[in-house]
């Protein structure tokens, strides 16, 4: 079994990894396993027009702690807390389109720890703000009537405290 | 009332969650204790996207889409599931519809109900027939515990529309009748977890209605509701057939019938609990073992009927390596035959409760070494015929002991405890009332053998009530090397009774008589920092600091860093039953 695999973003970027790292994407894993092991490159046709999402997914489970910290079983973990570890801050320091498309592919690519963290730190943005200045972080025009905006309110109001 | 306009297209929160329950988030896990969160996979419930009752088409409005108008509702829902504050989530539900209609199931999953105030508001959105979005059906978790008995069957009504509760939880909530709970469960298809906890007044009327109406029903607490019976019971066995946990505590009318109806019906029982069940018998011990091939956690605590049988007869070559948790606190008919036939049918378990079973003796301890270092936990409480030959082998073999309690087995001397001080990850001891021993075997705790010991003791608890040899020769070097120390109790131990120490002892509780509060010495928490200071002359007067808050009588009940506890409140072992309690 090889070690190495390919695989191509939908702008034809090829991106050389170990098999093992590939196989934290559970679509790639389980592209492997319906391929075989042709030794073809694998086509990724969803990820982006551009290739960093791809690479950065990639890079991101290459360089990032093993399943076991982040990922994997520990569930609870995971969900409990927006915390997310100094490396994994810098690592998602890009603007919002970027955060989006890594977000999209790690959603597409099936690679759980890096959706994640992608959740966290859009999570982060939010918290703390009104709704105006969560409005203005995500440039979201807004939709509602006054008079929509005062029934909520007034609905859940038990959430205020 | 005519049926409100349901615009087409709109996606119900029902179609998600079965198009999409693998990557239906959880709201973040926090404070909510209900009995089953835990285990949180076992019953996920899920979220999904929201409709406006009244929905008005904004398509005309040509507005450019902004990057995160990329993010698809799954996301966004996962996203917003990240928040803890509900004020976080109210403000993702105020910037926009879209956001509105994908953060409002979040914020309604489990809806805060901790105070009056907080249940008025919610109780009263949920009944508005106009409201801006339909509520009640995204309740998916609903505790009213915090609110105990101002809970009537009044105030529950507005609820009895949320039919798509997962869970509910009603611990405590002891003014409810079948009438409220009946009204609740009624209709509800969803229901996987019920808890009920000393409802009183609850009888076979309500089980037969969560029989009749919940097929997904998982878990099952009904804790104290002492006029449920087997008629209901075994209706729920025949109807609920997916229960992984059942809790029947105290419900003691429940004979064998309704017993091995769970074990014939429910395979996938993973705990039971029949603490004082009395007329459960061997039969159904052996039943539920046999039968119930997942089955992890068994408790029988004071369900005195059963006997060696309930081993003895459970079928040769096979071993139930799922068993990781039996009690069998007070089942004083389970002997030395039984013991060493449960540790060679389930050699994996983890936790073991022989406390009061007062006729075991060395030849138990014998058999318990062979689980090796499979054993975490075990409770030999009152077991007094086990001597220091036994301990000594218990501890060699099966050196993975983080807890062990010895109350009362008045044989053992210094050299069993000598020889617990060797355990590397022990974290609580109990030696109430184990009158012989000096400090000698507390020096050792304090000093263990550094072989195979870590460098800092891991002892946290510990309790020498009553080892009335003991004085601050022995206890000083514990707590200076014992960093982790956070209980540490000496009632009845004379040379602890000095006032200058028990000031930094904490309160007696209440029901206790003034003899019982001559003799309490407790100290916990806070109580030890300053004990330690003060024994090093670090504290200038106790007197200046007793006012701090520092007795944290919960601290007790938090028994054993669920090892105990497997997802329902344990009632688990109670220390306080040896500790504090005068000699006789």
């Amino acid at each position: 079994m090889s070690t190495q695999i390919t695989l191509t973003s939908s702008d034809g970027v090829d991106v050389s990894v170990d098999r093992a790292v590939a196989e934290r994407s559970v679509l790639i894993k389980n592209m492997l396993e319906d391929l075989g092991d042709s030794g073809e490159a694998i086509p990724i046709p969803n990820v982006s027009n551009r290739p960093f999402p791809c690479l950065g997914c990639v890079y991101y489970v290459r360089t990032s702690s093993p399943p076991s910290k982040s990922n994997g079983d520990d569930d609870d973990n995971r969900r409990k807390t927006t915390d997310i570890d100094e490396w994994d801050q810098k690592f998602m320091q890009v603007d919002q389109e970027m955060l989006f498309e890594i977000i999209l592919a790690a959603n597409y690519l099936d690679i759980k720890a890096l959706l994640d963290v992608g959740c966290k730190t859009v999570a982060n943005m939010i918290k703390g703000k009104s709704p105006e200045e969560i409005r203005k972080t995500f440039n979201i025009q807004n939709d509602f009537t006054p008079e929509e905006e005062d029934q909520i309110r007034r609905e859940n109001e038990w959430a205020e405290e | 009332m005519p049926p409100r306009p349901r615009p087409s297209g709109r996606l119900s929160s029902e179609a998600r969650s079965e198009t999409s329950s693998s990557t239906s988030p959880e709201r973040a896990a926090d404070d909510d204790t209900d009995f089953f969160m835990a285990q949180a996979n076992d019953s996920q419930s899920s979220i999904g996207v929201a409709t406006f009752r009244d929905i008005h088409v904004h398509a005309s409005r040509s507005v450019p889409v902004p990057p995160i108008g990329r993010l698809p509702p799954e996301i966004l829902i996962a996203t917003f599931s990240k928040l803890v504050s509900p004020v976080d989530m109210l403000n993702c539900m105020l910037v926009c519809r879209n956001w509105a209609a994908n953060s409002v199931g979040i914020l309604w999953h489990r809806p805060s109900c901790n105070n009056w105030d907080n249940l008025k508001s919610v109780a009263s959105s949920v009944g508005q027939p106009d409201s801006l979005f339909n509520y009640a059906d995204l309740i998916k978790r609903l505790n009213l515990s915090a609110l105990t008995e101002d809970v009537s069957d009044g105030t529950v009504v507005p609820f009895t529309q949320c039919k798509r509760i997962e869970r509910l939880t009603l611990t405590n909530c002891s003014k409810l009748t079948d009438k409220g709970v009946s009204d609740l469960v009624e209709g509800n298809r969803h229901l996987q977890a019920l808890d009920v906890s000393d409802l009183r007044y609850l009888t076979d009327h309500t089980l037969y209605a969560v029989a009749r109406n919940c097929p997904r029903l998982q878990g099952l607490n009904i804790t104290g509701c002492s006029k449920v019976t087997d008629d209901s019971l075994l209706v729920v066995s025949q109807n609920c057939r997916q229960i992984k946990r059942l809790k029947l505590n105290g419900v003691n009318n429940v004979t064998d019938r309704s017993i091995l109806s769970f074990a014939e019906n429910c395979p996938a029982i993973l705990e039971i609990d029949l603490h004082d069940c009395k007329l459960v018998t061997s039969p159904s011990v052996a039943a539920l073992i046999t039968t119930l091939r997942h089955l992890r956690e068994l408790r029988l605590a004071h369900c005195l009927e059963i006997n060696d049988s309930a081993f003895l007869n459970l079928p040769e070559q096979i071993t139930f390596d799922s068993l990781r948790i039996l009690d069998l606190t007070a089942c004083e008919n389970v002997k030395d035959d039984a013991v060493e036939r449960i540790v060679s049918a389930a050699p994996r378990l983890r936790n073991l409760v022989l406390a009061k079973c007062r006729f075991i003796t060395d030849r138990s301890v014998s058999a318990i070494c062979k689980l090796g270092k499979n054993l975490h936990y075990v409770h030999l409480g009152h077991c007094s015929n086990i001597t220091d030959g036994a301990v000594i082998q218990l501890i060699k073999s099966c050196n993975r002991i983080r807890y062990i309690d010895l109350a009362c087995c008045n044989r053992l001397t210094d050299t069993s405890v000598q020889q617990l001080a060797t355990l590397p990850k022990l974290r609580r001891i109990g030696l109430v009332k184990c009158q012989t021993i000096t400090n000698r075997s507390i020096l050792a705790l304090a000093h263990p053998p550094r072989a195979n010991h870590p460098m800092v003791s891991n002892l946290e608890r510990v309790h020498l009530s009553y080892c009335v040899n003991l004085d601050m020769r022995g206890i000083r070097p514990l707590i200076n090397n014992c960093p982790r120390l956070t209980h540490l109790s000496l009632t009845g131990v004379p040379a602890f009774l000095a006032v200058d120490l028990t000031a930094f002892c904490r309160e007696a509780p209440p029901e206790f008589t003034q003899q019982q509060r001559d003799v309490f010495c407790v100290f916990s928490g806070e109580g030890v920092t300053r004990l330690r200071e003060y024994l090093n002359g670090e504290s200038t007067s106790p007197q200046e600091e007793t006012e701090a808050t520092m007795y944290d009588d919960d601290e007790e009940l938090d028994e054993d860093e669920g090892q105990m506890t497997g997802l329902m409140h344990a009632t688990g072992i109670n220390d306080e039953d040896y500790i504090d309690v005068p000699p006789q």
